[in-house]
């Protein structure tokens, strides 16, 4: 039988059983979670084991088909008798390991402890409300990422300090555009621009004797490294769909720095080869 | 000892890099340490196996030995974390991301079309399909290296959050 039923106690055991979601619930909530989960950027495989083992836990059968921006998921009673479909968007568009690390252990707290269905619904909740970590520390130590990439690409000290100023402005208006709902390839192209620019200083005013890994490495922090390896990932797992959704944005994105890139070297005067 | 001393160089901005870049999408403040651990052994690895003479690997071959052994990494310190194997990982591979030969195969591209005569335009299409196929291999590489540990040690991978 496939109804609520809380705090009743069962024959056998004389335990409390704990509530049991419907398909119905148990569907809705699965396809917010699965949503969340693919939107902060957990690869397919990811999404299919932890949607997978809660459903598991609640004795549910469940069948996903994962979309680029979109789920749509299946849930059946064991026998067959009761299922529900769901669809839902992509909930989170920025990826953050924070929330998809939690998400993965609420699946395993489900399975391991069989925790209450409202109480999983209500860390769901707190989940999904994680605050993204402060934006003046990522700002500072993108930038100081980026700096260090150029002495890996062999910059010296002045070309060090001025990839981190270009980094620290490109970075601080993505943060502004991206606050302001700007489309995220005019950000690139604007960032990557605006750092080539900066970059190209090193070059311009004879200050180092790198200058042109200076300008070649000012944009590095814009290259989408997670979705490009979250692409071969789902390639790997046979997820094609996924993968060449998230290869195509990574390759846009791309594309739309090396614009920014291209328009800041043509204004300077300088070569990219 | 110049060598020593670029293999620690290597390793230290290699830490900073994937710190740096594993903030940009938001880990767990205790996977940052492991990634910086990660990164520095994977990447002064990469810079051993092209650098020294006994080796000297091409950097596909040498991204891929090196995205193995972060891989195994990630996966051993995952449970130590707590976190999902990818949360280690995945910002532990960004300093090797082939950032450089995507924008100028993009670069490339463009200069193709800007340069209309048949030798700029074969030496612009040469820079083009260089820099892309080596991207897109290192990319392979990369993934093919790291994910194989995962599948070799699927029960650690996927039960790190346990």
């Amino acid at each position: 039988m496939d109804t609520t039923i809380s705090d009743i106690v069962s024959a056998k055991t004389m335990l409390p059983v704990k509530t049991q979601p419907t398909c119905r619930q148990l569907c809705l909530f699965l396809s917010e979670y699965a949503a969340w989960l693919l939107g902060c950027g957990a690869t397919c495989i990811r999404l299919e084991k932890n949607v997978n083992r809660i459903a598991e836990a609640f004795d549910k059968h469940v069948d996903m088909c994962i979309m680029p921006r979109h789920i749509h998921l299946t849930v059946s009673s064991h026998d067959r008798h009761i299922s529900f479909t769901a669809i839902s968007s992509i909930r989170c568009k920025a990826i953050s390991f924070d929330i998809n690390t939690r998400l993965s252990r609420l699946s395993w707290e489900i399975a391991d402890e069989k925790i209450d269905f409202t109480q999983v619904q209500h860390r769901f909740e707190v989940i999904t409300k994680t605050p993204p970590a402060n934006k003046w520390l990522v700002l500072f130590l993108a930038s100081a990422a980026n700096a260090s990439f150029c002495r890996l690409f062999g910059g010296d000290l002045l070309a060090m300090g001025i990839v981190f100023v270009a980094t620290l402005a490109g970075f601080y208006l993505k943060q502004i555009l991206t606050e302001n709902k700007v489309d995220v390839r005019i950000v690139f192209i604007i960032c990557a621009f605006v750092s080539s620019v900066l970059g190209a200083t090193d070059g311009l005013f004879g200050l180092g004797t790198t200058p042109g890994v200076a300008i070649g490495t000012s944009v590095l922090y814009l290259v989408p490294g997670i979705p490009f390896l979250n692409s071969f990932s789902d390639m790997l797992d046979r997820h094609y769909v996924c993968a060449f959704s998230r290869f195509m944005d990574a390759m846009i994105l791309t594309a739309c720095l090396s614009i920014g890139l291209c328009g800041g070297m043509f204004m300077m005067n300088v070569d990219m080869f | 000892m110049y060598m020593f001393s670029q293999f620690f160089q290597d390793a230290l901005f290699a830490a900073i890099a994937a710190i740096g870049f594993a903030a940009i999408s938001n880990p767990p403040k205790r996977a940052y340490l492991y990634c910086a651990i990660i990164a520095a052994i994977g990447h002064s690895t990469r810079f051993l196996l092209m650098s020294t003479p006994a080796f000297h690997l091409h950097i596909v071959l040498a991204t891929t030995i090196a995205s193995f052994i972060i891989g195994i990494l990630a996966v051993l310190f995952s449970p130590l974390a707590k976190t999902p194997a990818e949360t280690c990982l995945f910002p532990s591979l960004l300093p090797m991301i082939p950032g450089m030969y995507a924008y100028r195969a993009f670069g490339g591209l463009a200069m193709c079309i800007y340069n209309g005569g048949e030798n700029d335009f074969s030496h612009y299409f040469y820079l083009f399909a260089n820099n892309g196929l080596t991207c897109l291999f290192i990319l392979l590489g990369m993934t093919i290296g790291a994910t194989i540990p995962i599948f070799i040690f699927k029960k650690i991978s996927f039960q790190a959050t346990r």
